[in-house]
């Protein structure tokens, strides 16, 4: 649906590169994460998408078509840093930003109601912004971005401010939205906030594009094939004859069981069959890194 | 455009609807008339009057020597001198003790070196001068006996010589002390009128981008207009609000006036007498308001509308749009400081500089300042009043409007840039580098 080909973005007249060379390819109703340390680039790529500023070179495309300003009105952009109006009402405020993105006032208005009811919120129109704690602000600012039913959201830095319990709700409200066919991308730096959300991710670091593909494809990648076994009841002699055969690593012994942590290429079918013999298995698995270790071992190659 | 007219909406309305915008439009009028019945008040309050005894030896003020307001004059007899100079001291309520020496041979000058006043505390210059004054005009009377001239000689004898000035190029354009100081009012009143209303609501503006700015709204309000409509809107919703605080006061003041006039008429024939009622008979009221309202109707009032409001609305709209490319620029309230002089010191001096256009209206100064565009909202409008050539008019219009065109591109690029830059204080190279990208 989004297709970024090179774009490059310098700042202090070419002095400070923002982005370089950076492409990726968001494909329709998916979630797409944009992950990365702070100052990555994230924010500028995501700005040139919303069209605030403009990248020096490369193109971005949404359906094939070079972005325009007709694009606007289909994006829905929440920013990291969150504003709305401090003496406004909700209401009135909401009504406002749907017809800055072209909604009549009535249709506006019976979207907003539906998202209300969505968020348990609909006692608050009338109450003014500074009224409202930040995690309700928060809410607010979420309708504000979903009101014109943009076939792309941006969210950036969707969770921050947001307790368990809302986090959840918001959570959920963005699946949905994603079942209905919207384009997602969001972009943190909590790698782990988002991780079991997205369906692709890039990872970002430097202005530059470390890597970027299918959540499951990248962590596989980069899995390093160990594995984690917790035994109980383990007989000394086997367990012996096992050190010498594997390499054991986090060697943990607590409440009579045994935890550690194995390198091994070959069938793990064998493996196990060797761990059978050392005592009864509580719990095999396979290593999978999260989000935040491949982007570390991803930098650091 | 509809975005425009969207922004302008918004900001008319959460402006108007603040408490604060509702009470300060209410109440600043009568504010204003209460601190000047204050500062009145307190002038009044200063003021007191004096008790002297006075022992007449020369006779020719026993009579003559009326009492007034500020001061009382008791009459002692030249007796009593000796008494009342020692116990002078401990008098209360007697501030002194006036002593006026036998007039011999019509010498008015000795009178004068050997006539004293004694005091017991000490009194106020107005009440040295007032009681010079009375005196004076006591001994000019006598003097005017001695002299054997009627007064209404002396009065012929005071007469100003007046000079009828007559403009051979334009008939009309002969204007009485009169004319001059009705122009001169008129153009100090739409003057300050401007400049007050590009200070107070340029700064206004300017908070909104700044509140914006803080709020971090901007970012989201960009992501769905230019950032061009996003200021225009504001500068136009800014203006609505200042057109309807002026509506409200003047309709105030509209009212008030009709309310007072019919108060002020029953109040006018109890104006106190003496000089007063001198000065009254001198100059008609009735005849000044009549040659006043003559000479506002024969001004061009259609040409001075249409100058006020054009030169007005345009000179508002340069100093607005630097105002919200001010306010985009910095982070907070208080480094707008250093900036908005830029925006002040152009203005102020167009101010200044007005007051001679008004004592010549047709000098160089007043053609300068008219043209430039820093100071033309002020100079061209306090010169409307006594008629300025049509060229210079059109000429100023045409450097007005291309100039407020560029200072909105200007501050369009400088506001695009600004709005999303946080944390750091722009100086004016980086202003240049925006206005340059």
């Amino acid at each position: 649906m989004l297709k970024a080909e090179n774009v490059t973005k310098t700042y202090n007249a070419g002095k400070k590169l923002a982005l370089e060379n950076f492409s990726i390819n968001v494909p329709e109703a998916s979630i797409y994460g944009l992950l990365g340390p702070n100052g990555a680039g994230k924010t500028t790529f995501i700005r040139i998408i919303n069209q605030i500023t403009q990248q020096d070179s490369g193109e971005v495309y949404i359906n094939d078509q070079k972005l325009n300003p007709h694009h606007i009105k289909q994006i829905g952009y929440m920013p990291e840093e969150r504003g709305l109006y401090k003496n406004m009402g909700v209401g009135d405020q909401i009504l406002y930003f749907g017809e800055l993105k072209g909604m009549s006032k009535a249709d506006a208005l019976s979207q907003a109601k539906y998202w209300f009811e969505q968020l348990e919120i609909d006692q608050w129109w009338k109450k003014k912004l500074s009224e409202l704690s930040k995690g309700m602000a928060q809410k607010i600012q979420f309708v504000v971005t979903v009101l014109h039913r943009p076939k792309l959201l941006i969210l950036d830095e969707p969770f921050s401010g947001f307790d368990p319990v809302n986090a959840n709700l918001i959570k959920d409200q963005i699946l949905q939205l994603k079942k209905n066919g919207t384009t997602i991308i969001l972009s943190t730096h909590r790698m782990e906030s988002v991780e079991e959300m997205c369906d692709y991710v890039a990872l970002i670091d430097h202005a530059k594009k470390v890597l970027d593909g299918k959540v499951f494809d990248v962590r596989e990648k980069f899995k390093k094939n160990i594995f984690g076994i917790t035994l109980s009841e383990v007989n000394e002699e086997g367990f012996n004859l096992f050190k010498n055969q594997y390499e054991i690593q986090d060697f943990k012994l607590e409440n009579n069981l045994s935890s550690f942590n194995i390198q091994n290429t070959s069938d793990q079918n064998i493996l196990l069959q060797e761990l059978m013999k050392v005592g009864k298995i509580r719990s095999f698995d396979e290593k999978i890194p999260s989000m935040n270790e491949v982007f570390i071992n991803a930098v650091k190659q | 455009m509809k975005n425009i007219f969207l922004i302008t909406k918004r900001e008319y309305l959460t402006q108007v609807k603040k408490k604060s915008f509702v009470i300060l439009t209410l109440l600043a009028p009568i504010l204003l008339i209460g601190f000047g019945a204050l500062i009145a008040f307190m002038f009044k309050a200063n003021a007191s009057s004096s008790t002297f005894h006075v022992v007449d030896k020369s006779g020719i003020f026993t009579g003559n020597l009326k009492s007034n307001s500020s001061v009382t004059y008791v009459f002692v007899p030249e007796q009593t001198e000796k008494a009342l100079t020692s116990t002078l001291k401990e008098m209360q309520g007697i501030e002194g003790l006036l002593i006026i020496p036998k007039l011999e041979n019509n010498n008015f000058d000795q009178l004068e070196k050997d006539s004293k006043l004694l005091l017991n505390k000490k009194i106020g210059f107005d009440t040295k001068i007032k009681v010079i004054s009375d005196l004076s005009k006591v001994i000019k009377k006598e003097k005017i006996k001695t002299l054997g001239i009627s007064e209404v000689q002396i009065k012929d004898l005071d007469k100003n010589f007046d000079l009828a000035t007559q403009n051979v190029v334009d008939k009309d354009k002969v204007d009485s002390d009169l004319d001059f100081g009705v122009k001169s009012g008129l153009s100090m009143i739409l003057m300050y009128a401007v400049f007050m209303f590009i200070i107070i609501y340029g700064v206004r503006v300017m908070r909104s981008v700044l509140e914006e700015k803080n709020n971090r709204v901007v970012e989201i309000i960009i992501s769905s207009v230019k950032p061009f409509e996003l200021m225009m809107g504001k500068i136009l919703g800014v203006t609505a609000v200042a057109l309807t605080q002026f509506l409200v006061w003047i309709t105030m003041s509209v009212i008030g006036a009709l309310v007072l006039n019919t108060g002020f008429s029953t109040l006018k024939n109890q104006i106190p007498g003496g000089e007063n009622s001198e000065m009254m008979q001198k100059f008609d009221l009735k005849q000044i308001a009549m040659e006043i309202s003559h000479t506002l109707l024969d001004l061009n009032f259609g040409l001075i509308i249409f100058v006020f409001i054009v030169f007005f609305l345009l000179g508002y709209i340069f100093y607005s749009s630097m105002y919200a490319a001010i306010g985009s620029a910095v982070d907070n309230e208080t480094e707008t400081q250093q900036f908005t002089l830029f925006a002040i010191i152009p203005l102020t001096l167009g101010m200044y500089g007005s007051f001679t256009i008004m004592s010549n209206p047709e000098g160089p100064l007043g053609f300068w300042l008219s043209m430039i565009p820093f100071t033309s909202p002020v100079a061209m409008i306090a010169r409307i009043p006594f008629g300025v050539p049509a060229w210079q008019i059109a000429l100023s219009m045409i450097i007005l409007v291309i100039s407020t065109l560029l200072m909105i591109y200007l501050a369009a690029k400088i506001y695009r840039v600004g709005i999303l830059m946080y944390g750091n204080k722009a100086t004016a190279k980086e202003l240049w580098k925006w206005i340059r990208s």
